[in-house]
């Protein structure tokens, strides 16, 4: 006999907390046999999931590696789930241009901020590590992006954030953007000095500070 | 314009308004220091502003709410008015544990710089290998004498030795003056990129030597005249820095270095207060990120004449390592971060007096702790805090995902469980007096664990050599000296398979350092050894983040 819906998305949720991928996909593979619906899958069980470790991790129950494995798990559920997904209820999503700024190669928080922002239903479009600092800007028009996140973990590859903001600036288009800034050597100081718009001091958090400033840009319109 | 009066050193300066603290207090001649280079995330320039003073200041939104009220970020807060500042009181370079100590081996005296006196000319010749460098009246062929300088990125040591005898006249050492205006290896590069910086830097290095300098000779009674080569031991950004060059490129991707070392430079284009004839020399640099200490430490321990598996490795900011197999050695360098040097941890600080350097759990639970010179616990140095987090995953108080274990639901000894506390609604460890391990601390120590760890497991792999088939590790660093093989097994900075085949060789950059300047064949060897090596770049090895997670874990 068929499990209640609420059981389903209960297990999903549990399952990318837990970190236990087999019960994410099994329970996955149940909820397409019993007929629920994809979209109600990931948002209101995988996604309730990973926001759960997010906070854990934010309240550094969990770390790193926790917050990978967790969505390793959330991943292999995806794999099942979206092709089921019905095309009308992709909703507009956000895009958002993410990347460790030219001269880094550190990677790991930019990948784990790319996760949570993911998850929470941005568009993601991953320049990678590396970047060029003009990509950045090339990538958000050709995407008409939202939110540029620039991400680095070396005080010497700082500053290339503050030459994104100016090229955005010399182009006239800065207003069109959200800037958001994270890593190592990065606070809050740093990103009023440079002049971005949001800084973030871990993966959950950069969600949080990206959903705020959004809904300032929803507002503003 | 704004008075600004400094305690307890009594220096008033005038600045325009909107200079920051720290800039009024460079202006004044106060030392303050600013590891994070100004970025306002290390606290540690903190100074307090009486009641009426804090009216006369703005500060920037500050994220870290530790700071008792009163206390403001010297590089954050602007002044806007009079304002009296009380600067707490500085670490004293004397009261800084150093390094002198390395491991080193018998060297055939056989120094590049030679004098020869002729009876007919009544007149003494210097040479260095072939070339004449000088020619001196009478006869001075009895001194003759060099320095090595190992150039630390914390720390300086400077050795006065006698190139006839072979003989270690004096030692002497310093911080590091750099670290005045930026604590660590990124923070100098970037401080250094501009030529401004670059000068500042070469000059505070500079000057620091020549006075380590004059302390040798004076403490000796050799006149700095008669010295007439210095060996710069040290890491490729500090060699760069030592030489006046801009080492931007070490800060960018692919770190390529400027200088290769392997040469000579005259002393006086340096301004070294040494013979105006004399030379540096440094020796040959393997990469951007591994550096002439490393060549140093691999003749020092004659890493390339072993006949067995050794893998050699400096614990630091940076974890540099060597891996020598049947004679041929391999390289990699990894980014540990300042949390082994007590920067980013919460009451972290330098192997100074008031460190907590030792730590130790009984079977009953019972706590050892050993402060540096016996004093009032201030802080955790980074010997203390590899033993401590150590002994914390060793007795169960830390999990194996590095999360402190609850209190409640443990079976923990009442010592212990007495001790793990909430601080600021997250879970700690209550060290000794006010000093507390912090969650967040714990996060930083596995960072740089797995940082050294994930290097150590691509070097072997890449020598196809298994943990249980390295013979000897050999743990270099004055850091290192003061740690205890039982703790980085613990903590996973190294695998258990090391256990009972550590030692621990010092400070070979200077020992080293010491056989480039007493023996000039062995300079080149090292310079051809160093082509030969073979570099791994993990910065580009796909599955290095999956490695580094990993090992993040105890």
């Amino acid at each position: 006999m068929a499990r209640e819906r609420e059981d389903i998305l209960k297990d999903l949720a549990e399952s990318v907390v837990n970190m236990n991928m087999a019960l994410a996909v099994s329970t996955a593979h149940e909820a397409i046999e019993s007929g629920l619906d994809a979209y109600d899958a990931i948002t209101n069980g995988l996604v309730v999931g990973m926001n759960k470790s997010g906070v854990l991790y934010d309240e550094e129950e969990y770390f790193v590696p926790e917050l990978l494995i967790c969505s390793d798990a959330l991943y292999a559920a995806l794999e099942i789930l979206n092709p089921h997904l019905k095309r009308e209820e992709g909703q507009e999503k956000i895009a958002c241009v993410i990347g460790v700024v030219e001269g880094d190669t550190h990677d790991i928080g930019k990948n784990l901020v790319k996760i949570m922002l993911d998850v929470a239903g941005f568009e993601i479009h991953d320049l990678g590590r590396n970047v060029p600092l003009a990509d950045f800007v090339e990538k958000a028009k050709e995407v008409k992006a939202e939110i540029i996140c620039l991400s680095t973990l070396m005080t010497t590859t700082m500053d290339g954030m503050a030459t994104v903001i100016e090229l955005l600036k010399e182009e006239g288009i800065r207003d069109r953007f959200k800037v958001l800034v994270g890593g190592g050597p990065i606070s809050q100081a740093f990103a009023d000095r440079i002049g971005a718009d949001g800084y973030a001091d871990n993966a959950a958090n950069a969600v949080k500070v990206a959903q705020g400033l959004c809904a300032r840009f929803v507002a503003a319109a | 314009m704004a008075l600004v009066r400094f305690c307890p050193d009594c220096a008033s300066v005038e600045v325009a308004p909107g200079s920051t603290i720290l800039e009024a207090a460079r202006k004044a001649g106060i030392t303050i220091e600013t590891p994070c280079n100004c970025v306002g995330i290390c606290s540690k320039c903190a100074v307090r502003l009486d009641v009426d003073s804090l009216k006369n200041v703005a500060s920037a939104p500050r994220e870290d709410t530790e700071l008792d009220s009163g206390w403001v970020l010297s590089c954050q807060t602007k002044i806007l008015g009079d304002i009296t500042v009380e600067v707490p009181g500085s670490e004293q370079p004397d009261t800084i544990r150093i390094l002198h100590h390395g491991l080193t081996h018998a060297v055939d005296v056989d120094p590049c710089i030679t004098k020869i006196y002729s009876q007919k000319e009544a007149n003494t010749s210097v040479f260095a290998f072939d070339r004449l460098l000088a020619r001196e009246a009478g006869d001075t062929s009895g001194t003759n004498f060099g320095i090595v300088v190992d150039i630390g990125t914390t720390t300086l040591v400077a050795s006065l030795i006698n190139l006839s005898s072979g003989q270690e006249e004096a030692v002497a050492s310093a911080l590091n003056p750099q670290s005045l205006h930026a604590q660590d290896v990124l923070s100098r590069i970037r401080f250094a990129s501009e030529e401004a910086g670059l000068e500042v830097m070469h000059k505070a290095v500079i000057n620091e030597i020549n006075r380590l300098t004059e302390v040798l000779a004076k403490g000796s009674g050799v006149v700095a005249d008669s010295i007439y080569e210095m060996i710069f031991s040290g890491n490729t950004c500090m060699l760069h820095l030592a030489t006046g060059v801009a080492p931007s490129s070490l800060g960018r991707f692919p770190y390529t270095s400027i200088i290769t070392g392997g040469a000579h430079e005259s002393a006086s284009g340096q301004d070294l207060n040494i013979s105006k004839s004399g030379l540096i020399y440094v020796p040959p640099i393997i990469s951007g990120f591994v550096g002439a200490d490393i060549t140093s430490g691999i003749l020092a321990t004659r890493l390339h004449r072993s006949t067995d598996t050794t893998l050699f490795v400096d614990v630091g900011t940076n974890g540099e390592m060597v891996l020598a197999r049947n004679g041929r050695l391999s390289a990699a360098s990894t980014a540990a971060g300042p949390a082994f040097e007590g920067m980013n941890i919460s009451c972290g600080m330098r192997a100074a007096r008031g460190a907590i350097e030792a730590f130790d759990i009984d079977e009953s639970g019972e706590i050892a702790v050993k402060i540096i010179d016996d004093a009032e616990v201030v802080g955790i140095c980074g010997s203390g805090l590899i033993d401590l987090v150590g002994e914390l995953v060793d007795h169960g108080v830390v999990a194996g995902n590095g999360r402190f274990v609850d209190p409640k639901n443990s079976k923990l000894p009442a010592v212990l469980k007495d001790r793990l506390v909430e601080h600021m609604g997250k879970p700690a460890f209550r060290v000794a007096g006010s000093v507390l391990l912090t969650q967040k601390d714990i996060r930083q120590v596995q960072l740089a664990k797995a940082a050294i760890r994930s290097g150590i497991e691509f070097l072997l792999q890449n020598g196809g050599v298994g943990p249980g088939e390295v013979d000897r590790v050999l743990i270099a660093g004055s850091f290192g000296y003061h740690l205890r093989e039982k703790s980085l097994i613990n903590l996973g900075l190294l695998p258990k398979e090391f256990t009972g085949k550590v030692d621990f060789v010092g400070n070979t950059s200077k020992s080293g350092g010491q056989v480039f300047l007493l023996n000039k064949e062995s300079r080149k060897k090292m310079c051809d050894l160093v082509k030969s090596i073979q570099l791994i770049e993990l910065a580009g090895i796909p599955d290095f983040d999956k490695v580094f997670v990993h090992c993040l874990g105890f």
